[in-house]
């Protein structure tokens, strides 16, 4: 996925390795996925589903609120 | 010693034959307080000796600020993959390794490479699209075990 978007960069992280994230991700089971450091993806996902976990992910966390200017 | 078995070696310098671009692989590493960094060295340098396009380039954490923040390292051991196109001109991959890849891990580096290199992704024309329309950064950190 990250070579397919300019955007996207992919971290392949070895959980035994560095405790620290897997504690602050509450890594308990492998393979999971962090999207920007909020958004879980639990297991191997067929790519169909799992690019539609991670872009309804991101979309949701980052679409701003539309503010109404002349309420 | 090799830790990849002759027949291995040899599966790998096949499949490494059929790539396209060369592939660089920035080893992130520090002499001290870095466990792993000697192990995923040595996982790294059985890889050259079997393609002439995969190249390690050691970078150091400590010393080499610019490096570390132009490809957004923020541990050690870790693996950056640039491809260079037949014209020589680089494209970061996106495509980071933390930790040693030892165990599934190496399976996961050798896809990558081979995915930098040239190889076809697997995805569809129109989940290339999806990913082609994405507007925003989006770091994804995919946690695994060795075993």
């Amino acid at each position: 996925m990250a070579f397919a978007s300019s955007h996207i960069t992919a971290v392949a992280v070895e959980a035994t390795e560095f405790p620290d994230l897997a504690r602050r991700y509450r890594v308990s089971a492998v393979p999971k996925t962090v999207v920007n450091e909020e958004h879980e993806i639990l297991g191997a996902l067929p790519p169909d589903a799992f690019i539609e976990q991670t872009l309804s992910a991101v979309s949701a966390a980052k679409t701003p609120v539309p503010t109404d200017s002349t309420q | 010693m090799s830790l990849i078995s002759p027949p291995d070696q040899q599966r790998l310098r096949d499949a490494f034959a059929e790539m396209t671009n060369s592939v660089r692989l920035l080893f992130f590493t520090q002499a001290l307080g870095c466990e792993t960094c000697p192990e995923a060295r040595q996982i790294l340098d059985e890889l050259p000796p079997l393609s002439d396009k995969i190249t390690i380039e050691e970078v150091n954490f400590v010393l080499d600020a610019d490096g570390v923040k132009r490809y957004g390292i923020d541990r050690v051991p870790s693996i950056a993959l640039v491809g260079r196109d037949e014209a020589g001109v680089d494209r970061d991959s996106r495509i980071r390794f933390a930790g040693a890849p030892s165990g599934y891990e190496f399976s996961s580096l050798i896809h990558a490479v081979l995915l930098v290199g040239g190889r076809p992704s697997g995805l569809s024309e129109e989940q290339r699209q999806r990913l082609a329309s994405v507007d925003r950064p989006i770091v994804m950190q995919v946690f695994t075990t060795p075993t």
